[in-house]
């Protein structure tokens, strides 16, 4: 246990004075990185933001630190001024050592010996964080030159070469001189890696490294920072928002709020027996990818903490369900779990919340609501929407006077599916798999598309004039993803949600009526129908989004990506809200999400899209545990698991490469380019991949199922486009955790 | 890259030809010379006026489209682009007045946007100190004030200069002073003459390029990029001149194809209050004296030099950005 990381001060009372006094005596010489009593104001217009409130943690050499926490919990803000990055108004104090010398004071020149040698650090945005004037090869060669001037111009060839082969990109010889612009996204922010692993770091600080990046592409990056770290033998600070990207790498988690701690300890202990009620919520916040149960999400109602103002009590009291009089009294500080070597928690009731205390009681999650069309099969509920091979194929042409046509693509390819009363259905895939276009597709509505659209018995084939327009913009809403750039920020609540209904031609009194309904129905108050969005927050703004779809009556809501651009602990309620609403008002939703937990939780039926084609479609749950098609298999392993041990053990498929460009498409099964199943075929049956374009084809009962039922075999609902669904998989695209580097505590 | 440039070359030299032939075809059916002839004293009959124009290739009676086929054919064959309604032939008097502006303008368009991108750079390297508030609020104050009035001012300041020293230091008018012999003393004369304006056209040309370059570059300062390369061990200082300067540098490259050409054609104050008698001061004098041909020669000459401005834009950015660098 003493070879592990150490989170929090063997005493962490007392002044900071003593605090950092103790920290000189007794924090142990062996730590790579040891911070103590972190602290970072800014001066803003209102007045100073503390940002960073007290951070103290010890990293050991090679181990891995999580640090979690919400938009504003400082988390950024802490690997910035470890790095010396922050501006230079911000006020930092406190103490960061890197094996024993103090960075805090530095010089911006003197902190450049440390930066990018000894500590460096992947960044969020790949797309921005590269130049784009100069080539990878100069940008990486750049980081070698800093730090060896005396380094030759081909040994640094050489070793950008070889950082790039590293991170996992193909003939690294030729991409030295690419530019950014023609990479994808995954692969700058390997190149980014690159860069950052040049120098061979002791410490490596990755930023939210995945978060811009598709599930199969944060999979690939994953395991090329693990590799990295292998590689280097550095000691990795992982600050994400995401429970389940840390569980598997992190040895220790630190969780932030509000810009201080409020727990930390071996990840185990913080997965398995959380200490702190916020910690819990967040944990019970994330659906699961891997359980079918529906159980309700756990919300946490209210708002983070301002950091304007020096909390006077315990910053998270305001939104705990276990407040009481004595939480008020100060804050707590970040104490030992009794009983729990190395665990801190920042909460008086620690002690009372080990064991088998259930999440879904503290945190009041509501009862699992149930729709009255649940108990009516699906094949006897009115189909709402239904799409008839919708195709939607770009040209793309080249030439600036004369266009020739070099190609097309096929953005939305032959796709037909159609949804019930009541249910929700979804479809999941990587960014250009043609999700957007499929949504836009349905919303456009018009007579000359390519394929049919029946919007609640509506077809665009027979009647697409603007009535019919009307009549079906009344049976369809649609809720946006970023709620607020989706809502006009001069209307008042009010107006954005009166303008529907004035279109609809009511009167003024059941408007006002109406509206005061909505309000009630998403949860909001009534009364705060003449606030602008502005003074709402993300999650209030995103159920105003809500309700505003909701006003006319629809029978189906559009949803695309209602969640992501909202915290985890936020999300919870807006996706109880949805599953509430669902159940109550009959509704059927039309989603769109990257976020596959997500997806499992609250959809009936599920379509899995690759290139603008359904490979797998079907039942939630069946799609989810008995996988067919290898992509959705890819997809579904891609998905990281809030579970620490889950996670070490299981076995993933890494898919190589980006999604190919659609002018590149393969004749046959367009996922034959990156299948791992293709690429252990015998080369006769992969010729059948390559030429053939495998079905939508429903899953064959099992021979014992035959066999049990007696009579006509009922049909499980799913079905899959591939020839091959039970090859064997190419090994080198599987991936299982070594056990060795990973003990549980 | 040359296929490039030669492309866009013909796309100009189409452009310029479709500019001259409007601006030729608008100036024939607006422009009468021959009215302003029957103004002199004694009065010319009508008759004697067509026949002196006839002979200047500038005859009256015929149809703006037969004198546009004939001024056209001139041009194509012979590179002649006619005559003055005083005679003189515009290809002599074009290359004087070419040459004229040249001098007066190409030294100060090179300062004018070395110093005002230094002075960007610099000014936003220390935004908001002092040095920046002096350099941007000048620019702004050189954007407001009117051109002839701050050279005029400038022009007050040499003989300042002149009256203090009590010598001539500084001439304020005029290319050169007549009769000297060659050798140091032109070179020095020319010095004395050139001083001025140029000095004057730069105080006041700089101020845009340093506001746009300020304004690029602060736009870039804290742009993820920058943070990057401070990550991996670049001072502040140095990730914003090697990654920042270069991509806030490809906007201000752009806007030079539309300021050269505005100097060059519009700068009809400096050349009047200089008494450089240059292309902008002739083709004001043109409209004025219904010289149709004057009028479209410099038409076509701020054509070609906004193509050049164009072309050159197009090579500065295909040089900065690899974003647009073609196949």
């Amino acid at each position: 246990m003493s070879s592990e990381t150490t989170t929090g001060p063997a005493e962490p009372t007392g002044s900071p004075v003593e605090r950092l006094h103790v920290a000189g005596l007794h924090s142990p010489t062996d730590a790579v990185l040891s911070v103590r009593d972190l602290h970072v104001r800014f001066n803003s217009e209102n007045g100073v933001v503390h940002a960073v409130r007290g951070v103290d943690f010890d990293l050991m050499p090679g181990k891995t630190l999580g640090i979690v926490g919400e938009s504003g919990s400082g988390k950024s803000v802490t690997s910035l001024a470890i790095m010396g990055l922050l501006p230079g108004t911000a006020d930092i104090s406190g103490s960061v050592r890197l094996r024993g010398r103090e960075l805090l004071g530095l010089s911006d020149k003197a902190m450049c010996e440390y930066r990018g040698n000894e500590l460096s650090m992947v960044f969020q945005d790949p797309l921005s964080s590269l130049t784009p004037v100069y080539t990878v090869g100069t940008q990486i060669s750049e980081a070698l030159t800093i730090h060896n001037p005396t380094m030759s111009r081909h040994a640094k060839e050489v070793r950008a070469a070889e950082l790039l082969a590293m991170v996992g990109i193909p003939s690294p010889n030729d991409r030295l001189k690419a530019f950014p612009h023609e990479f994808s996204g995954g692969m700058r922010q390997r190149v980014m890696i690159a860069i950052a692993i040049a120098n061979n770091p002791r410490v490596l600080i990755a930023d939210e490294p995945t978060t811009a990046l598709d599930v199969t592409i944060q999979a690939q990056v994953l395991e090329v920072l693990h590799t990295a770290q292998e590689e280097t033998g550095a000691a990795v600070v992982m600050i994400t928002h995401d429970l389940g990207v840390v569980a598997g790498m992190a040895d220790d988690i630190m969780v932030m709020y509000g810009g201080k701690p409020v727990e930390t300890g071996p990840v185990d202990e913080i997965y398995y027996n959380p200490r702190m009620p916020y910690t819990m919520g967040l944990l019970g916040a994330v659906p699961r990818v891997d359980a079918a149960e529906k159980s309700s999400l756990v919300p946490i109602e209210g708002m983070p903490p301002n950091l304007l103002h020096e909390p006077t009590a315990c910053s998270f009291a305001p939104r705990c369900p276990l407040a009481s009089e004595a939480c008020l009294a100060g804050e707590p500080a970040l104490a030992p779990v009794p009983g729990v070597p190395r665990h801190h928690a920042a909460c008086i009731k620690s002690e009372a919340l080990g064991g088998d205390v259930d999440v879904l009681d503290i945190f009041a999650a509501p009862p699992v609501p149930a729709s009255r069309f649940d108990a009516i099969p699906r094949d006897e509920r009115a189909t709402v929407l239904q799409l008839k091979d919708i195709r939607k194929h770009f040209p793309l042409t080249k030439g600036s006077l004369l266009k020739r046509r070099i190609g097309t693509v096929k953005a939305v390819d032959g796709l037909s599916f159609d949804i019930r009363e009541g249910e929700c259905f979804s479809i999941v895939g990587e960014s250009g798999s043609g999700k957007t276009t499929t949504l836009l597709e349905i919303m456009e509505f018009h007579k000359d598309q390519d394929g049919e659209v029946v919007i609640g018995g509506i077809s665009n084939k027979q009647a697409a004039d603007s009535r019919a327009r009307n009549a079906m913009r009344r049976e369809l809403q649609m809720v946006f993803q970023d709620p607020t750039g989706a809502l006009d920020p001069r209307f008042t609540v009010y107006e954005v949600l009166a303008e529907p209904l004035q279109n609809a031609g009511m009167d003024r009194q059941a408007i006002r009526k109406r509206i005061m309904e909505l309000m009630k129905l998403v949860g909001l108050q009534p009364d705060h129908v003449n606030r602008f969005p502005n003074q709402f927050s993300g999650g209030q703004r995103q159920r105003i989004g809500i309700a505003r779809a909701l006003a006319v009556n629809p029978k189906l809501v559009v949803l695309d990506e209602p969640v992501s651009a909202l915290d985890v602990s936020v999300q919870a309620g807006v996706i109880n809200l949805l599953d509430k609403l669902r159940a109550e008002l009959g509704l059927s939703y039309l989603l769109v999400a990257h976020d596959l937990s997500v997806v499992r939780h609250i959809s009936n039926r599920v379509a899995v899209m690759y290139l603008g084609k359904i490979v797998e479609i079907g039942e939630v749950d069946r799609v989810f545990d008995q996988p067919r098609h290898p992509y959705t298999r890819a997809l579904l392993s891609a998905i990281p698991v809030p579970d620490p041990q889950v996670e070490r053990t299981r076995e993933r498929i890494i898919l190589k490469g980006d999604l190919p460009s659609p002018l590149d498409a393969p004749k046959g099964c367009n996922f034959a380019t990156r299948c791992p199943v293709y690429a252990a075929l015998p080369p006769a049956k992969q010729e059948k991949c390559r030429t053939l374009e495998p079905p939508l084809e429903a899953v064959a009962p099992s021979a014992a199922a035959r066999a049990l039922e007696a009579g006509p075999v009922s049909v499980p609902d799913q079905r899959f486009a591939c020839f091959f669904p039970d090859g064997e998989l190419e090994e080198d695209m599987l991936v299982v955790q070594d056990q060795a580097d990973h003990h549980a505590p | 890259m040359l296929r490039y440039l030669a492309r866009r070359g013909l796309t100009y030299l189409v452009m310029i030809f479709l500019t001259t032939s409007a601006g030729y075809l608008l100036a024939v059916s607006t422009l009468k010379p021959a009215l302003l002839e029957q103004e002199r004293i004694p009065r010319p009959t009508p008759e004697q006026v067509a026949t002196s124009m006839r002979l200047k290739g500038l005859d009256p009676d015929l149809s703006p489209w037969e004198r546009y086929v004939e001024w056209l054919t001139a041009i194509v064959t012979r590179w002649d682009w006619g005559r003055s309604p005083n005679g003189a032939y515009i290809n002599a008097e074009f290359g004087d007045r070419v040459w004229i502006s040249t001098r007066l303008f190409l030294a100060s368009i090179i300062l004018t946007l070395v110093i005002g991108v230094a002075l960007g750079v610099y000014s936003a390297a220390r935004q908001y100190k002092f040095q920046d508030r002096v350099i941007t609020s000048y620019s702004y104050l050189a954007y407001i004030v009117p051109a002839p009035i701050a050279y005029f001012l400038v022009q007050l300041g040499a003989i300042n200069i002149n009256e203090s020293v009590g010598e001539r230091i500084f001439f304020v008018t005029g290319i050169s002073t007549p009769g000297i012999g060659p050798g140091w003393a032109q070179f020095v004369d020319m010095l004395a003459h050139y001083a001025v304006p140029t000095v004057a056209i730069t105080l006041v040309g700089w101020g845009s390029y340093q506001i746009a370059q300020r304004q690029y570059l602060l736009d870039n300062v804290n742009a993820d990029f920058v943070r990057t390369a401070r990550a991996k061990g670049l001072t502040r200082n140095q990730a914003i001149t090697r990654h920042a300067l270069r991509v806030s540098f490809i906007p201000v490259a752009q806007s030079i194809a539309f300021t050269i050409p505005a100097i060059f054609a519009g700068g009809f104050f400096a050349e009047k209050i200089f008494a450089w008698p240059g292309v902008g001061s002739w083709s004001i004098d043109a409209i004025s004296l219904q010289d149709v041909n004057a009028a479209t020669a410099t038409l076509a000459y701020g054509s070609v030099i906004f193509a050049i401005g164009a072309i050159l834009a197009d090579f500065a950015t295909t040089l900065v950005d690899p974003r647009v660098r073609v196949q």
